[in-house]
């Protein structure tokens, strides 16, 4: 073997070393990804169902009553209680013991029947918006859609959510998922791990020796990148056994977006790395930017597209938002490489960016 | 003999101070050389410099003739390099934290195992191989850090204060492993604030805030030292230094037992200075040299 790959290999077994025998590390670094799918995948969904339902029938006709049926037909509402009047039912969502209320006028099968729009309202809980917005939605989509008119509308709305047809948010989570492990898991450890060489002291001793620049880089990442490698294989695999995450696209690309995003986030840790020295301000710096740009700037839960232009430029600088765009193509949508070329180059270009700062910043000189 | 390592105006600055101001340096083969001085005189900054891990602001090392500069790669298998601080991977065993060192230097594994076997025998650690670096004493530590310097057998070793942290029987065991491979040729440059193991050195450099006060062999220092040295017994022997050491004609004060070792200028009468006290000839030992040397910069006499 050439000496250049005997001094990598030397220490990227060094490495191993360091993470066997850490094993809170290792703790951390295999047990977090299953900790946060689980969370996000069962107890943190977007998705509402079972929202409390006040009815209030005016009517009391057999229309009025189809109607009430066939919105807590679903999961989506549940009913609660009865209330003779919409007056009535202001203290029951005001108590919470509903959050939404069904009411129908006591004129509603006569306009029916004359052909005009029935007269039918939702209260809804606006100090839960998000409960409102979602209720209000389906709400309608149920009145319109079951509604029958005599002489029919003039027009029908029928939407259909293509790839995720039951818009479940755990399938549009999982890959945004992704995003977040693989920052916090390599963009903190590469921190940590060049910062505690100078800390500890034993960056001198290497300088001292043969070994460049170059291959101390190398060698101390390359078993974070294999590291990130299996989160990602980890993460899938939960993903499609738990969650019946479809994979759609080719996995060969899936796993090379994932290499290129891991370099991206390792280069990213060690320019905090050799720039901060020590490993409790890596560690904070890694913090603000990794985890923010991944939780708030990725897509992930708030789409890109509706926030203010200087926003959407950082989320498209951070490597974050691409991977999350790549992977719900290639995973939901399963397209080819043509559709993430875009997001590749985006990320490879980060990439690019962190490894000339770091090794213009990453000098073997101790003491200057 | 050749010179194996030189070092010609090297100087460091570090905003307005100079760390290093104009040192003139060379070490010969098979020659142990002191770089004696007090905290902060710029020992660790000049041996950084020799070591070729920091550039000098202005001059050169030459090793073996040959300019030294940052990331020379192939140099590098010639300098062996112990830093004063932990350096070595306290989660990593002994064994572990050699085979490290030895596979970047390029040792091939035949030749790694028979020279780890060999330092582990002459540094007595053989027992502990499998200990965790950081669970080795101060002693055993540095003959570790030292072993791993001296794995592949480099023509110039730079010991930064070695003995810092090592109790009395490891230091002894230190230096015999140092004049060991000196005699064997090694050219050998040690750091070090202690006077003691300045006296051990074939040649020292005296530093103080970055520039060499003198130079040479530590007996040849002291016969060329210029100004008497007393010993003074009194009642008070605290009281005594306090009156005596901010005084001109006084160079070095140093307590000795319940004495007081003092270097005054030839003629500075203590009897006076100190009234009642019994002052008492002696011969210079190197510390009174090196002490007197911070306050007079001419307190040794040119090479004849």
């Amino acid at each position: 073997m050439r000496p250049a790959l005997i001094r990598t290999a030397a220490l990227a077994v060094k490495e191993l070393a360091h993470i066997r025998r850490d094993p809170q590390m290792l703790a951390f670094a295999l047990l977090l990804p299953v900790v946060l799918l689980l969370l996000f995948g069962y107890a943190i969904s977007f998705d509402l169902d079972h929202i409390p339902l006040a009815v209030v029938d005016r009517d009391q006709t057999a229309d009025s009553r189809a109607l009430a049926r066939r919105m807590t037909a679903g999961d989506l509402f549940v009913p609660v209680a009865d209330a003779p009047s919409a007056e009535a039912a202001v203290p029951l969502l005001r108590r919470d013991v509903a959050r939404a209320a069904l009411v129908i006028d006591d004129d509603y099968t006569r306009a029916l029947r004359r052909g005009e729009p029935a007269p039918v309202q939702l209260l809804v809980d606006g100090a839960d918006n998000s409960t409102a917005a979602v209720a209000m939605g389906y709400a309608s989509a149920i009145a319109i859609g079951r509604v029958e008119v005599p002489g029919g509308l003039p027009y029908a709305v029928r939407s259909r959510a293509l790839f995720n047809p039951a818009l479940r948010s755990t399938i549009f989570i999982i890959p945004g998922l992704m995003a977040l492990i693989l920052v916090i898991i390599a963009v903190m450890l590469t921190a940590l791990t060049v910062a505690r060489e100078y800390e500890r002291g034993s960056m001198e001793q290497l300088f001292a020796t043969p070994t460049r620049r170059v291959e101390i880089i190398l060698g101390k990442l390359a078993p974070y990148f294999v590291l990130g490698l299996v989160q990602v294989l980890l993460v899938l695999t939960a993903g499609v056994t738990l969650f019946d995450l479809p994979v759609r696209g080719s996995l060969l690309l899936l796993f090379g977006v994932a290499s290129l995003f891991l370099l991206a986030m390792l280069g990213q840790g060690l320019l905090i790395s050799v720039v901060t020295r020590s490993q409790m301000l890596a560690s904070q710096v890694a913090v603000i930017t990794t985890l923010l740009p991944a939780l708030l700037l990725s897509g992930f839960i708030f789409p890109i597209e509706h926030m203010p232009l200087p926003l959407r430029v950082l989320a498209n600088v951070f490597p974050a938002s691409h991977l999350v765009e790549a992977l719900r193509a290639i995973l939901l949508r399963g397209n080819g490489p043509a559709a993430v070329a875009a997001d590749c180059g985006a990320i490879a270009a980060f990439f690019a960016v962190m490894l000339a700062l770091s090794i213009k910043r990453f000098q073997r000189v101790v003491g200057a | 003999m050749s010179l194996a390592l030189e070092a010609e105006g090297l100087v460091r600055r570090y905003g307005d101070r100079a760390a290093v101001d104009g040192l003139d340096l060379a070490v010969e083969a098979g020659e142990l050389y002191g770089l004696v001085g007090p905290d902060g005189a710029g020992k660790t900054t000049t041996m950084r410099m020799l070591a070729g891990l920091l550039p000098p602001d202005a001059g050169a090392v030459r090793l073996d003739g040959e300019a030294l500069t940052i990331g020379a790669g192939a140099a590098r298998a010639a300098i062996g390099y112990m830093p004063q601080q932990y350096s070595l991977y306290g989660d990593l065993t002994i064994d572990e934290n050699l085979a490290f060192f030895g596979r970047l230097f390029g040792l091939p594994r035949k030749a790694r195992a028979e020279r780890t076997d060999r330092l582990l025998q002459i540094t007595r650690l053989g027992r502990f191989r499998d200990r965790r670096a950081d669970a080795l004493s101060g002693g055993m530590y540095k003959k570790l850090a030292l072993a791993c310097a001296l794995l592949h057998q480099p023509k110039v070793l730079l010991l930064d204060e070695p003995s810092n942290g090592v109790d009395p029987v490891s230091r002894r065991e230190l230096w015999d492993l140092l004049y060991a491979f000196v005699e064997d040729g090694m050219a050998v440059v040690l750091a070090t604030p202690y006077m003691d193991e300045a006296a051990r050195c074939h040649r020292v450099g005296l530093l103080n805030e970055g520039k060499l006060l003198a130079e040479g062999p530590p007996a040849e220092l002291v016969r060329r030292f210029r100004h008497p040295t007393v010993r003074l017994t009194v009642d008070d022997r605290d009281a005594a230094e306090i009156c005596l050491a901010p005084l001109d004609e006084v160079l070095a004060v140093s307590p000795e037992g319940a004495a007081l070792r003092v270097v005054a200028r030839a003629g500075a009468d203590l009897d006076a200075l100190v009234p009642g006290a019994e002052v008492e000839p002696v011969d210079a030992e190197f510390e009174d040299v090196f002490l007197a040397l911070l306050r007079d910069p001419d307190s040794v006499e040119a090479r004849p």
